[in-house]
């Protein structure tokens, strides 16, 4: 991967300064996913397979035209198949989402990444891991709010999505939008997505009978380099458990701010403090120490 | 092994076996990788440790492991110790004496037993924290294997296996203060099990009149 | 399709029915999506289960597999009473307003007027035009000769040469009129009893279909798309007319973003239909000679029409120059052998006795006739109908020869499961296993739905052994000719005078094999208005200069003009598109001479101005006195508008035929609903005539027909899925992981009922077979109401066998989803009737 036009924006588990911090003008890459003109062909999940040369795994049928029930560490991108039934009108919706890494803004699985520069964030908003880097701890798997990252087993090292960083450096779109036939995948800035999945969703709720077709941008990760067009922004988990409201665990972040300032001027000041105690107290037997050198001697 | 037993030549006193040693210095290496190895995870700060310990991949596929070591010592301490462990009335009064004891003024302290009450407040840290450390470690040692339906155990393993931690490292600090430093002959009593009647006169009185009150004569 | 692909994104409203193109066609839905997102177009799609089209449809209705004629027929009745229709058009260019000859019946009872039960034909005289003028008074028919003295039957009745008509649409006897009173009987109550669809969803469906012709206005344009959803049926062809019927009474043919258009279901079967892959055609869809044709001209008498139409109007009757196809084609066959003497060597052209398709070659082939096969890009076995009977008369074949990528069910027919190792020893064929290139291997054009005709260049080399389709052909011809040329024969001519110039004879170049198919010129030619010159032995620009006196040869006329001095067309690939109307005029080529839409002066008034000015295809230029436009006019280009030549060219009626007469279908000129053969219910029209009543079935023991009375009473529906194609994907391990185990759906209702939960096995059987797989429990298909019953659909894909990755693991004895399906046909395209045949379900 080219580090020169790839800059790093964010580093996991880093010490001192990212190299690319601070560097950017602040556009970011977005994919913008109509789920209102998917079909569901499952071709942005072989275009991965193929541009990422990941190996095949076993499948089992599952009641369901869905590939697996959830992403895996070589199936990084999946469609979820979720059948639903209209309140208003009772009329059937079957609503196909691709699933996928969400690229956010404030990523989970690079605030609990403990590994130096394992989970990087590029300074056009791709998140991305290096394997190289992984310690295989699963601290990402527990920050990501959308149960993206997965771990090989056998390597012990955590896998998704990697927004076809390396397809995007050279100036090409990720390989999923660009085997999509039906152009329900858009890919372009941050700003031109919301604008397009903007004007789409409105184009929903004034011609089609969708009056709450939205855009899905989710502030709670301080937004997201994959953004979705809903049929019913107000409930995404239709979509296969998409989170209408996600965040980093509230715990992640207590453990990864709060607890740990804590905890590190607690240890520093704990070993200042004994230290302390130790000029000024000295050891208990003094007296005999001074007499029997040594202390308790054989 | 009895008062008499404990009885060793040159007015020493046994204070630890040897399984007792054993145990306490399985228990102290494997914390200590722990300690340096969890530290790594802790804090970028200190991610130099994992690196210096055979890097991540290798510090994070021990620690469970070193984990595992480490409990299975503190469970053996709790079947050695724990009857002693009891807190008594003199702890309370210990207690309310600790500010005696941390002027160094052991004149001042009510006489303790073979454990004082903050021994015994370092043995139950460690043993509800090594509980603790375990159930959230092994939450923490396969992620993946947690249901998303059951994610909060992840959420909770994240925030308690830390918080855990860094009451035993407070504990610990003050542990190696007390036996390195502050108490010396304490560090010895592990290494080669006694100590001298000074002591166990000074630090343990109770325990001190335990052994010496029986006895009749200290063996030559 | 009458449009292409790219075409559809100029719709507004989109009838997607019998065809799935989101599951099957997902590159081509691309535009569908465009019509929807770039002018709010609406899809409505019909369809037995809620399908990946359904998906972002607008509206969708669950129809009963195998009723779409009467779905179809209450649209155009709703149409006609709502007054939806578009006037103009209808009177224009249909045969809306021709009277039809007296005797005509429509089938109130199930059969139109002619009807023979015990040759189950009809004789198709009454299904006529009456000729004469304006009056409505019948003109003598002079076209009909006398009964021949000798006893012979007479010659085939033929269309008046001028049809006596009532512009005003209101004589009882006009085409429209019978129209309305035979669609009368498809009241949205009626269409709920045939298809389940509720009465209230039905009308939803034909308002919002119909609302482009909401008072009249001719802007808004609708499209029909379908698939083999409609064409395996025993009424298939019927069904499609259905359509084309709907489209032309609401004006929707010829214009961007309307027509009736069909999913090719593989990337070239319009090519193998263009290139003749049925028996009963030539390539170019020249009709074949029968015994009856004793010559040349004979042939050509019986195969061209003749113009038909009222007198006022003017018909381009385009298949009057079918003598020059079929001489063209004649020189391209046999070159110098072809003479005006011989007739252009017509005598060598065989002829065709009887019918020969799919389902009659495998009756041939099971009851002795036929001794060996020669299978190609196809898996006999597996595409079925009725696999233990492909099965069972391969058992008694001679030999086979299978040329395929993969060891597929066919070549391996005699380890089918069920066949026991004993069994086995009784099989006495001989299986010749070819192996052959892969897609990427070979080069060559496709044509796709769109009849667009693309050049692709070879990816990679064939692998090992593995030889072209073409070289394999071609050097058995090669031997063949060897053998004649050594040994004569009966006849060798045929052979030996084949026109076999290619470079390498025993591996023919394609390219040189297009060159051939697009003609050239055998003598120098010159076009006697612009005066353009062609000299002997160059390329054709295209089929207007096809001659019939043997200097032109050409394999077959509408490809003609896609090889050309100029190159191969087919290889273009500029894809600007000057009118943004996805005309892509330098991409590839399409037939007929690059015409992207076809009929497209129908997209015109009257006078010759586009109906909707923000979509003009082509249109009359008063200054130069043609037509044209920004696609190539299918028309005659020097023809005012004033003069009425009717659009459709290629009808000696030159107007779009409402009302089909004569032998067009097998079955009558207006559709109506019959039931599958296998049906749940007896006909709601006419309990009597419950069936095609010209659907002949087979008679081996292997050919099985249920009632609901045998205790099948299931509706079971075939189809294809996006992750696996045909037979062979199951042999690529993507494909395995995107669709690991064949399953069977099933409504949620009926699992309920049976207890059956996702993921049981559970056993589909006919009166034929068996199919066990795993159940898909869906909200996707729902029990039905058919004319008071409750029925139940289930659906099965078809792309599992007995051979491929997870096959040959041995974990599953997989079996193919064809040994249910009945070996019954449309008599008019031969297609088996895989939509929509009785089944039982138990749990396995």
């Amino acid at each position: 991967m080219s580090q020169a036009t790839l800059r790093i924006q964010k580093m996991s588990g880093h010490a001192g300064s990212v190299p690319g911090e601070d560097t950017q003008r602040g556009l970011t890459v977005c994919k913008l996913i109509d789920t209102t003109t998917c079909i569901g062909c499952k071709a942005c999940e072989v275009a991965c397979m193929e541009w990422n040369d990941l190996p095949f795994g076993e499948t089992v049928f599952d009641n369901t035209y869905q590939t697996m029930p959830e992403t895996r560490w070589n199936y990084w991108n999946l469609i979820l198949f979720n059948e639903h039934v209209r309140e208003d009108d009772g009329s059937l919706m079957w609503l196909m989402r691709k699933n996928q890494c969400m690229h956010c803004a404030e990523p989970g699985c690079l605030a609990a990444c403990p590994a130096d520069g394992a989970i990087v964030q590029y300074t056009n908003g791709i998140v991305d891991f290096q394997q190289a880097n992984c310690i295989g701890c699963g601290y990402c798997i527990t920050g990501c709010p959308f149960d993206i990252p997965k771990m090989n087993p056998k390597t012990n090292r955590v896998f998704k999505c990697t927004l076809c960083s390396d397809r995007v450096t050279e100036g090409l779109e990720p390989a999923c939008i660009k085997s999509c036939p039906t152009g329900c995948l858009h890919f372009g800035t941050k700003e031109d997505m919301l604008y397009l999945g903007g004007t789409r969703a409105k184009q929903l709720q004034e011609h089609s009978n969708y009056p709450k077709a939205g855009v899905y941008d989710p502030q709670g990760v301080g937004g997201t380099g994959v953004i979705y067009v809903l049929h019913d922004a107000s409930q995404p988990e239709l979509y296969g458990g998409l989170p209408a409201n996600p965040h980093v665990p509230w715990t992640v972040k207590l453990w990864k701010g709060p607890l740990k300032w804590l905890g590190n001027v607690a240890m520093v000041g704990g070993l200042i403090g004994l230290f302390v105690h130790y000029l000024r107290f000295g050891p208990k037997d003094r007296d005999e120490a001074d007499t029997n050198a040594g202390g308790a001697k054989s | 092994m009895s008062h008499q037993e404990q009885r060793l030549p040159h007015g020493r006193i046994l204070r630890y076996e040897l399984h007792e040693r054993l145990t306490h210095w399985a228990a102290a290496f494997s914390y200590i990788y722990l300690l340096l190895t969890g530290l790594a995870f802790y804090s970028p700060w200190c991610f130099w440790l994992a690196i210096a310990l055979g890097g991540g991949q290798i510090s994070r596929m021990l620690h469970p492991w070193a984990g595992l070591i480490f409990f299975c010592a503190v469970i053996k301490m709790y079947t050695m110790w724990a009857a002693q462990m009891r807190t008594t009335e003199a702890d309370k009064a210990w207690w309310n004496a600790v500010g005696h004891y941390m002027r160094n003024e052991d004149d001042q302290m009510p006489p303790a037993g073979r454990y004082n009450a903050g021994q015994k407040l370092l043995f139950w840290g460690f043993f509800w924290c090594s509980l603790l450390l375990l159930l959230t470690g092994a939450i923490l040692w396969f992620p993946e294997y947690i249901p998303w339906s059951l994610r909060f155990l992840r959420y909770v393993a994240v925030l308690i296996h830390p918080s855990a931690a860094l009451l035993t490292i407070g504990l610990f600090l003050i542990h190696i203060y007390m036996s390195v430093f502050a108490e010396r002959g304490a560090f010895g009593s592990v290494i080669r099990g006694d100590v001298s009647e000074e002591f166990a006169k000074r630090y343990h009185p109770g325990w001190y009149k335990e052994i010496a009150g029986d006895s009749s004569a200290p063996r030559k | 399709m009458t449009n292409g692909w790219v075409d559809m994104k100029n719709t507004d409203m989109m009838l997607i029915m019998g065809g799935n193109p989101a599951e099957n066609h997902p590159c081509g839905f691309k535009w569908p999506v465009e019509a929807k997102r770039t002018r709010n177009a609406k899809i409505i799609s019909v369809d037995p289960r809620f399908t990946r089209t359904s998906a972002v449809a607008d509206l969708f209705c669950q129809i009963r597999a195998g009723t779409d004629i009467a779905f179809l027929g209450g649209v155009i009745r709703y149409a006609i009473e709502n007054n939806r229709i578009a006037k103009d058009y209808l009177v224009n260019y249909t045969n809306a307003a021709f009277i039809v000859k007296n005797g005509f019946k429509l089938p109130e009872d199930g059969l139109f007027s002619g009807f023979d039960a015990k040759t189950q034909l009809y004789d198709k005289s009454t299904w006529n035009y009456t000729g004469g003028d304006a009056s409505g008074k019948a003109a003598p028919e002079a076209h009909v000769a006398a009964p021949a003295a000798n006893g012979a039957p007479p010659p085939p009745a033929t269309l008046p040469e001028k049809v006596s008509y009532d512009f005003t649409l209101q004589n009882p006897d006009c085409v429209f009129q019978l129209l309305k009173k035979h669609y009368s009987r498809y009241t949205p109550e009626m269409v709920e009893r045939i298809t389940g669809i509720p009465k209230e969803q039905f009308l939803k469906a034909a308002d919002l279909f119909t609302s482009i012709r909401k008072d009249g206005d001719m802007k808004k344009v609708a499209t029909i798309i379908y698939a083999v959803g409609w064409t395996q049926h025993t009424f298939g062809t019927q069904i499609i007319r259905t359509a084309a019927m709907l489209q032309l009474l609401l004006g929707n043919v010829g214009r961007a973003g309307g027509g009736v258009n069909a999913l090719r279901g593989h990337s070239n079967i319009q090519g193998a239909t263009d290139m003749a892959g049925i028996f009963d055609n030539l390539p170019g869809y020249l009709k074949v000679p029968t015994p009856a044709d004793t010559s040349f001209e004979g042939w050509m008498k019986r195969i061209t029409p003749t113009p038909s139409k009222p007198a006022p109007w003017d018909s381009f009757n385009y298949w009057g120059n079918t003598p020059k196809f079929a001489t063209s084609y004649l020189k391209a066959l046999y070159g110098d052998a072809a003479t005006k003497q011989n007739g252009w060597a017509f005598d060598y052209l065989p002829k065709v006795d009887r019918n020969y398709s799919w389902g009659q070659l495998w009756d041939d082939m099971y009851n002795g006739n036929v001794k060996g096969m020669l299978a190609f890009g196809m898996n006999g076995v597996a595409i079925g109908p009725d696999s233990k009977k492909n099965i069972d008369a391969l058992k008694k074949a001679d030999w086979l020869v299978v040329g395929e990528i993969y060891p597929d069910e066919t070549s391996e027919f005699w380890r089918s499961p069920g066949i026991t190792q004993d069994e086995m020893k009784q099989i006495q064929t001989t299986v010749y296993r070819l192996p052959c290139a892969g897609f990427a291997e070979k080069d060559g054009s496709f044509t796709n739905s769109a009849r667009w005709l693309i050049w692709k260049n070879t990816a990679l080399p064939t692998p090992g052994d593995c030889r072209l389709d073409q070289a394999i052909v071609a050097q058995i011809f090669l031997k063949v000719r060897e053998l004649y040329k050594k040994d004569g024969g009966k006849f060798p001519d045929a052979i030996l005078n084949l026109t076999w110039n290619y470079s390498v004879p025993s591996n023919p170049p394609l390219a040189e094999v297009l060159k051939e198919v697009n003609g050239k010129a055998l003598a120098d030619l010159e076009d006697p208005t612009t005066k353009q010159q062609i000299k002997a032995g160059q390329q054709l620009p295209g089929f207007a200069w096809l001659k019939d006196d043997g200097t032109t040869s050409c394999g077959n006329w509408i490809y003609s003009g896609s090889f050309t001095e100029a190159g191969n067309q087919t290889a273009r690939r500029d894809p600007s598109d000057p009118s943004n109307m996805g005309v892509h005029p330098g991409w590839g080529w399409s037939w007929p001479a690059n015409r992207r839409v076809l009929y497209n002066r129908a997209s015109c008034d009257v006078d010759g101005k586009p109906w909707d000015a923000s979509r003009k295809q082509v249109w009359w230029n008063e200054g130069s006195q043609k037509w044209v436009g920004n696609d190539v006019p299918d028309f005659k280009v020097d023809s005012k508008p004033k003069d009425h030549m009717g659009p459709f060219i290629m009808n000696p009626e030159g107007v779009g035929r409402v009302f089909a007469p004569l032998g067009a279908f097998a079955e009558g000129p207006f559709p109506e609903h019959y039931e599958p053969i296998e049906s749940p219910i007896e006909n709601p029209l006419h309990p009597e005539q419950s069936h095609n009543p010209v659907v002949k079935r087979f008679k081996t023991p292997d050919d099985k027909y249920a009632t609901p009375k045998d205790g099948y009473a299931v509706v079971c529906t075939t189809y294809r899925l996006t992750e696996l194609y045909h037979y062979w994907t199951k042999n690529n391990p993507m494909n395995v992981q995107l669709v690991p185990e064949p399953f069977i759906e099933i409504s949620a209702e009926m699992a309920q009922e049976m207890g059956i939960t996702g993921g049981e096995k559970i056993k589909v059987s006919s009166i034929r077979g068996t199919y066990i797989a795993k159940a898909m429990v869906t909200k996707r298909i729902k029990a039905m109401q058919i004319d008071g019953k409750k029925v139940y659909q289930i659906g099965i894909p078809i792309h599992q066998g007995y051979r491929g990755i997870k096959e040959d693991e041995d974990k599953d004895a997989r079996t193919l989803v064809n040994l249910l399906t009945p070996t019954v046909f449309d008599p008019n395209a031969y297609t088996p009737e895989f939509k929509g045949f009785l089944v039982k379900v138990e749990k396995a």
